[in-house]
């Protein structure tokens, strides 16, 4: 099973890296994006 | 409702579920009855995962939490990416390599049988429950529309998927699931821009944000550390991480969605998919919330939103002092409405001074609106101590069936029924997957034909499925529902979490440790949450980390360390996951 290589991307390793950078940049959104409008 | 709504609504329905039936005639055993074959592609587990989540109370409760409590409840699903990545890493190469039909096989490999049946068991009393709250909130807006019995609409919803779950097992759950959630996305897109149109004339979809967080609605990030604090940064990501770790990894209804990948790859690309995309759209359902809340500035909102609370209270002798109070909480609207107009115009003209004078105005006057709400509230229980007075679960679909365009009402309903539906599928053939691998053939029958486990798979579906109904019938006791469900999940999350952790990590710790441990960890979770010691988020946290904790202190004091039953079966978290994250 370790050989298996995600269906998308390069590696699960950046796959998860990917999904983490996704959720910090949303909170960064989401703060900035509720001082705007507050 | 409109008879053109009635339409798109069966058709919409019925289409699905025949649908769904269709893909998954010719079932032959288990295997295919429970996880699909283990056939199903990553996009099915990704929108199949999403659809377990999402219940109807996510549709109907949400939006509510949103119009009342604003946007913050966004932060309690932060944890939820961290914790499909965690999953991708340990949970599901080691159930995929067992070949497991529930998690809690895995506990028997690795400690023994009592700390299998123990979670299992765990398992099946807070699912049972929840799922009996997840047939409870569509049968609202039967009973709303309808103008019917509560006990009616429920027993025809639970009894519907009873019947298409019972036929196609967990391929017609994942078939109706991923229709389902195409659908679901495409009405929430219709229904937000719908919200923006009904605006007046001159208020666009930025004043209508501006209005709404000027009135304290637009409070998403909360930096502050507060235990006691339900919804805050903090909260999201730990207590929210461990919430979410138990769900998707240790809760059969998802566990049993992602195990029906063809391989490990499809089910980690379907978990990751879900990481991607729950929280911009659990952002989308809120936003429609707070729209709502705006377009309310315009349009006045009633005292109490649920119709058959009022018509009681109406109909009671304090008649008079509801209509007094009706007439105070329109002044204050009219007030706050000019008030309203003059932030916009403060807006366009980019008059900063007035517009932070007006948002201490705007808040001082939705305090009042508040504030009378509560004195409705207090009347209707003074008239009525059994009243419900909670109305949450009532602001959205109130605001759907007065103020939507015919068509996109019945859309809207169709969406909240189906995703009633497949969440409540998952749940029904989770549990039965529990009750017959984990009791039946383990305990009573261990040898016997598959088509006997087919057949009492269909007959567990069938009596778990009575049961929910049962909870239904009391589920208007819980109040917010989507907060209930959440509650409900804490209490037993973090202990079972616990349970699994121990079998990852602590390769030392044996079953009648873990067994000890689970036992003292839940009766000090309810405890805790008796007597209202923190923010249930982190009772999932506590929970947690307190069997580890214990199982590690009692395997220490215990002579016996040796390595635990079914150590040589059972892989642990070592050098394997090391190898999959690196991959």
């Amino acid at each position: 099973m370790s050989d298996e290589k995600p269906p998308i991307g390069n590696s699960w390793k950046a796959l998860y890296v990917a999904v983490i950078t996704a959720l910090a940049a949303l909170i960064v959104v989401f703060y900035f994006f509720g001082k705007h409008f507050g | 409702m409109n008879a053109i709504d009635w339409v798109v609504l069966i058709v919409t329905l019925l289409s699905i579920i025949l649908y769904g039936v269709w893909k998954s005639r010719g079932m032959k055993n288990i295997e295919a009855f429970l996880l699909a074959d283990r056939k199903l592609p990553w996009y099915h587990v990704g929108l199949s995962v999403m659809a377990t989540q999402a219940s109807a109370i996510t549709f109907i409760s949400a939006p509510g939490q949103g119009y009342n409590d604003g946007m913050r409840f966004i932060q309690f699903y932060f944890g939820l990416p961290l914790a499909m990545v965690v999953l991708c890493v340990t949970f599901i190469p080691i159930f995929k390599k067992l070949n497991v039909f529930t998690a809690y096989e895995y506990l028997e490999k690795r400690f023994d049988n009592k700390t299998r049946s123990l979670t299992a068991f765990l398992f099946l009393l807070q699912r049972g429950v929840s799922t009996g709250v997840t047939i409870y909130a569509p049968a609202i807006i039967l009973s709303t529309i309808l103008n019917v019995d509560i006990n009616y609409t429920t027993l025809l919803m639970g009894g519907l998927v009873i019947l298409y779950t019972v036929y196609g097992g967990a391929k017609a759950v994942s078939y109706t699931q991923m229709l389902q959630m195409g659908i679901i996305f495409s009405g929430l897109l219709v229904a937000a821009i719908t919200v923006v149109h009904l605006l007046p004339p001159g208020v666009g979809f930025s004043d209508a944000l501006h209005i709404a967080g000027k009135m304290g609605k637009m409070n998403i990030i909360d930096t502050k550390f507060d235990l006691n604090n339900k919804y805050n940064l903090w909260s999201g990501v730990i207590g929210g991480f461990f919430l979410q770790l138990s769900y998707f990894g240790t809760d059969q209804s998802q566990v049993g969605r992602y195990l029906t990948g063809r391989s490990v790859a499809q089910s980690r690309l379907g978990l990751l998919m879900n990481g991607f995309v729950k929280i911009p759209m659990q952002f989308l359902i809120l936003l429609i919330g707070t729209l709502v809340f705006t377009f309310y500035q315009y349009h006045q909102a009633p005292l109490f939103f649920n119709k058959t609370e009022v018509a009681k209270i109406e109909n009671s002798p304090y008649h008079t002092e509801w209509k007094n109070l009706e007439t105070r909480f329109g002044d204050v609207y009219h007030q706050k409405q000019a008030d309203v107009n003059k932030l916009v115009a403060a807006l366009h003209s980019n008059n900063l001074p007035a517009q932070d004078s007006l948002r201490g105005t705007l808040q001082t006057a939705d305090k009042q609106t508040q504030s009378l709400r509560k004195e409705a509230t207090a009347l209707m229980l003074k008239n009525n101590p059994r009243a419900d007075t909670n109305d949450t679960n009532y602001i959205f679909l109130s605001f759907v069936t007065r103020y939507l365009p015919v068509g996109l009402v019945g859309l809207l309903i169709a969406i909240i029924f189906l995703a009633s539906m497949g969440s409540t599928a998952s749940g029904l053939n989770s549990l039965a997957s529990a009750t017959v691998i984990d009791f039946y053939r383990r305990l009573v029958r261990p040898e016997a034909m598959p088509k006997v486990y087919l057949s009492a798979s269909r007959w567990a579906t069938i009596a778990w499925g009575l049961f929910c109904i049962v909870v239904a019938f009391y589920a208007h006791k819980l109040g917010n529902l989507i907060e209930a469900v959440n509650i409900l999940g804490s209490l037993f999350y973090g202990t079972i979490l616990g349970i699994f952790l121990v079998a990852f990590y602590l390769k030392k710790v044996g079953g009648t440790a873990v067994f000890i441990a689970a036992i003292l960890a839940e009766t000090f979770i309810v405890f805790a949450w008796l007597n209202d010691l923190m923010a249930f988020l982190w009772l999932n946290a506590i929970g947690c980390l307190l069997v580890m904790g214990i199982a590690l202190l009692i395997q220490w004091l215990s002579a016996d360390q040796a390595r635990p039953q079914g150590g040589t079966e059972a892989p642990l978290i070592t050098g394997e996951a090391s190898t999959y994250f690196n991959n």
